[in-house]
């Protein structure tokens, strides 16, 4: 139960769920992007149990060991690969997004109990999570501000809870950072058709 | 959602003042917000008056109705940490005033706990850092000036295990540490659309103070618009190798992105996550590009879930 919730898609799941549709939604459907070994554990060392091609189809298990996925294979091979070796199935999510997300809306209130009661723009859409509308229309509220500072921990707490739960700290290089994806210029310059927001 | 970008910056003032003016009456309930603005030293509804306070030192052009936007468009630099903490106070009391706290104060505490925790790993672990459960059941994390981190409920229950927690926190704490917010507020203040937000707000902010209308209007819009993808690509980045620090598996970002990338924008929990970041892939991209093989060797702490670690504290 825990083990498919966190798959991202647990709307989704839901939905497949309510609807009657198999059983299988947790297991996301993944390719491979290039070319790579079917680990039988999660080590670059462990032993190979076949080639995996590039672009071929593997079913990811939610299962994950640091950067290690664990993934089946058509034929039902099991074993782990690299997560940056897995990619997203292609074109596949959006469109079987759509009609999960349509049955979704019309299921109705399945989610609405918590948030339904407290938003009033809920109405338009069913039922969904803190949209950009809540924002608009959010009077401050200082009061929670307040009595969230009162939940604040500070340092010594901090470190006394990574001592219980034996997290150490270390040392790790800063990341280099990688050319820009797209060479869309301007740097600096506010720009609001080169936001993110569309 | 362009505007002449010839406007200038007093007509623009002078309109926002007249406008905050025109609605003053309703200022009574959002009283209490004000007050902290006006005991820093301002008068209501006088730019000027409070231009003095938020910039500190004299206020040495009283009466010329400078504000937030002359503040801001100086420079980032000119907002001492003090200021900058108010700042994101503010932007906080907006995020809260669209979801409550979630009730569960063990997990509000939890999540402090673990936050508190990465941020003294961060390059600013002396801010009053705030993390913040919201009772949501959507999908999204938020954070604030001067150590405001807010995560939704709806995200922690999603999370496979507390490295991917913890990468989110470490996410945001970097959006503080680089003080990203209010970078996005001043190209905002300076590209001139200012007003027209605080003038498309004032029927529903309720706020007759000029600086208090200003803020709320750049937070709104700050957090229904989203940051600058260089900024995200950055929190991605810096946020992995901070989550190592702290001793948690870096792929927890990772793995969240990747779950991400199969969620669709039209799913109504992830709409504004969606809307308001770069696509999952292109931050996939960018990170693997950065990240390569270089933090595999921090890989090797045991999973532990938000449940067994709750679980644990009860006993």
């Amino acid at each position: 139960m825990v083990q498919w919730l966190h798959r991202g898609a647990l709307a989704v799941a839901l939905a497949l769920g309510a609807l009657a549709a198999p059983a299988h939604a947790q297991q996301d459907a993944a390719v491979i992007k290039r070319a790579t070994e079917l680990r039988e554990s999660p080590a670059e060392s462990s032993a190979s149990l076949g080639a995996l091609a590039a672009d071929s189809a593997v079913a990811r298990t939610g299962e994950r060991k640091g950067s290690w996925v664990k993934v089946r294979t058509p034929q039902g091979a099991a074993g782990w690969v690299h997560m940056f070796d897995v990619g997203a199935q292609s074109g596949a999510a959006p469109a079987s997004g759509n009609a999960a997300t349509g049955g979704l809306r019309s299921l109705g209130g399945l989610f609405g109990g918590n948030s339904g009661s407290t938003t009033t723009a809920t109405a338009t859409v069913g039922i969904r999570g803190l949209g950009a509308e809540d924002i608009a229309n959010a009077q401050p509220n200082p009061a929670a501000v307040s009595q969230a500072e009162k939940l604040r921990v500070n340092a010594d707490q901090a470190r006394q809870f990574a001592g219980t739960a034996a997290l150490h700290a270390q040392r790790v290089e800063p990341l280099p950072e990688p050319p820009r994806p797209t060479p869309s210029g301007g740097g600096g310059q506010f720009n609001p058709d080169t936001q993110s927001a569309n | 959602m362009r505007l002449p970008p010839l406007l200038s910056r007093a007509t623009l003032a002078a309109t926002a003042c007249a406008a905050a003016l025109a609605f003053a009456p309703a200022a009574v309930h959002a009283q209490g917000m004000l007050n902290l603005l006006n005991n820093l030293g301002g008068a209501k509804n006088s730019g000027g008056g409070l231009l003095g306070a938020v910039v500190g030192g004299p206020a040495n052009n009283a009466g010329q109705g400078e504000d937030l936007i002359g503040l801001l468009s100086r420079s980032v630099e000119s907002i001492d940490e003090p200021r900058e903490i108010e700042i994101g106070r503010q932007l906080a009391s907006v995020l809260l005033g669209s979801k409550p706290l979630h009730p569960d104060m063990q997990l509000q505490r939890y999540v402090n706990q673990l936050g508190r925790w990465i941020s003294l790993q961060s390059e600013r672990p002396g801010l009053p850092w705030t993390f913040i459960v919201l009772d949501d059941t959507g999908y999204n994390a938020f954070a604030a000036p001067g150590g405001y981190v807010f995560v939704t409920k709806g995200l922690i229950d999603r999370c496979a295990d507390e490295s991917e927690l913890a990468g989110i926190l470490a996410h945001e704490i970097t959006h503080v540490t680089a003080k990203h917010h209010l970078h996005a507020m001043r190209k905002t203040a300076q590209s001139g659309v200012l007003t027209q937000l605080v003038a498309s707000q004032i029927k529903t902010s309720a706020v007759g103070n000029l600086v208090a209308s200003q803020l709320f209007a750049l937070g709104r819009n700050l957090y229904a618009r989203g940051l600058d993808q260089t900024d995200e690509f950055q929190s991605d980045r810096n946020g992995v190798a901070l989550a190592a620090r702290a001793g948690f598996d870096p792929y927890g970002l990772v793995a969240v992105l990747q779950q991400l990338r199969t969620a669709t924008p039209d799913n109504p929990m992830f709409t504004l996550a969606l809307a308001t970041h770069p696509p999952a892939q292109a931050r996939l991209d960018q990170l693997e590009q950065a990240m390569g093989q270089r933090l595999d060797k921090y890989t090797g702490t045991q999973p532990v879930t938000v449940a067994q670690r709750l679980g644990a504290r009860k006993k």
